[in-house]
């Protein structure tokens, strides 16, 4: 049975109770054992970076070096996390001085960072350390005939040389439910969640488009792994409603609970009812 | 024909001359020196990460703009755009650089450098406040939204307390402290 620290950041626990939990009986049903991590908290956010690289270096690496007391690797559910803790593991492995200066600060924890342990995604471990034939023996709920556009969200992906992410493991993570991906033009493109503090119409705008790239394309649903880029897609929906007349009706799923459904999991052990844009059409399909 | 009557302005497409007394040739070092700074003097403002930005129509100073100002040595210029603030941090034009210059993660040393100035956007330095004082960004509010879902209602292992004490003795305290 595979061991990780799962790190939960601040906003899953927060703001999505249920991909905390859809995550939890997921790693369940695989035999994934994740223990939570004592004595943690943010990573800081790409906010942080911007104004004092020091402390969100020194945070980020206090948290892998809390990790590499017990030697398992850390899972993390939100992008955000994942590409602070990856971004930071990679810079310091690469830079003595600021490694020095980092682990001066830990000291007084009696931490230091050695770089022994990886940081990683959730949906990179069920790809990677499960491995899709394994998933698909458990499918029970096939997804056959429902279309998923998948936002991978930017520090998933980006930079690739630091967070050795492909986009395919999310793909054939979709496709091992039945699921079918829908492609469409703007894959690629931010949520628009990081500039919302600075300019937050440019931040709608950019959610706005995608939302119409996918929804043009013919997407049912979408998919995403990170709780900033879940609130962009799918409680901005309303807001789009309200200011522009828009209706997209795109339900916004998050990984593990359109894995979970195809599991056989009913719509209340994976929080279905926490989505803003309601998920019926999904539910619909399945028992219809 | 009226038009010709009217007093001929500068064409549209003439720009400021660079004031070269205001130059800090020290800067690119500055940069250089900085996390992930190495390759910035490899760009060949081909302009690619402009063409990659998703954003860079509404900049007054583009991304290819900007590694070039920095190379001159538009300190000031640089430090004070709003452009530095409202990047996206998508990495699409770090990405697509052919010369592998780190586009995204430079912006990153300039806001560092801005912040040094006491240069960052209200808001920002709102989010700075709430990570020195509470540690973290998102509270757990809705407990029973936890409990509904089968989960303990305070997030197992959470300790706020050694983020704070982090960022006490780097720069957040220090502009949290300044714009008050």
């Amino acid at each position: 049975m595979p061991m990780y620290n799962l790190y939960m950041g601040c906003s899953v626990p927060a703001n999505y109770p249920n991909y905390e939990a859809a995550m939890i009986k997921v790693a369940e049903a695989y035999d994934i054992q994740l223990e939570y991590m004592e004595g943690v908290a943010c990573c800081g956010s790409p906010n942080l970076r911007a104004i004092d690289y020091l402390g969100w270096l020194t945070v980020n690496a206090r948290t892998l070096a809390i990790a590499e007391k017990n030697g398992h690797d850390i899972v993390t559910p939100c992008n955000g996390c994942f590409g602070s803790l990856k971004d930071v593991y990679h810079f310091l492995k690469h830079d003595a001085d600021y490694k020095k200066k980092v682990n001066a600060i830990l000291k007084k924890e009696d931490l230091e960072f050695k770089g022994t342990i990886t940081p990683r995604h959730f949906v990179e471990v069920l790809y990677t350390d499960i491995g899709i034939k394994e998933l698909k023996k458990k499918i029970t709920k096939p997804l056959d005939g429902v279309g998923i556009a998948i936002h991978y969200g930017c520090h998933l992906l980006r930079p690739a040389d630091v967070t050795e992410f492909r986009p395919e493991y999310l793909n054939e993570l979709i496709e091992v439910t039945g699921a079918s991906v829908v492609e469409y033009p703007l894959w690629k493109q931010c949520c628009g969640a990081t500039v919302l503090p600075v300019d937050e119409n440019l931040g709608i705008r950019l959610a706005r488009d995608k939302l119409k790239s996918m929804k043009e394309s013919g997407a049912v649903f979408v998919t995403v792994v990170c709780p900033a880029c879940g609130n962009q897609l799918d409680l901005q929906q309303l807001g789009l409603k309200e200011s522009y007349g828009e209706e997209y009706n795109l339900p916004v799923l998050l990984y593990p609970q359109i894995l979970g459904l195809a599991l056989g999991m009913d719509e209340d052990e994976i929080g279905l009812s926490m989505n803003r844009v309601p998920a019926d059409p999904i539910l619909d399909h399945l028992t219809g | 024909m009226a038009e010709t009557e009217k007093p001929a302005g500068p064409p549209a497409t003439l720009i400021d001359p660079i004031e070269m007394s205001k130059l800090d040739p020290k800067f690119r070092e500055e940069i250089h020196s900085m996390p992930n700074g190495e390759e910035l003097s490899a760009c060949f403002a081909c302009s690619t990460c402009t063409a990659a930005c998703p954003i860079a129509n509404i900049w007054e100073y583009k991304p290819h703009q900007l590694i070039r100002m920095i190379l001159l040595g538009m300190r000031e210029e640089v430090l004070s755009s709003s452009e530095i603030w409202l990047c996206l941090t998508c990495f699409q034009c770090q990405e697509r650089c052919p010369q592998k210059v780190r586009v995204t993660d430079i912006f990153f040393d300039c806001k560092n450098l801005a912040a040094k100035e006491g240069k960052v956007p209200p808001n920002i330095v709102g989010l700075g406040k709430e990570l020195l004082e509470k540690g973290q960004l998102y509270t757990v509010t809705a407990d029973w939204e936890r409990e509904d879902m089968g989960l303990e209602p305070d997030v197992p292992g959470l300790a706020v307390d050694p983020v704070k004490e982090i960022l006490k003795e780097t720069q957040t305290k220090k502009l949290v402290e300044g714009g008050e």
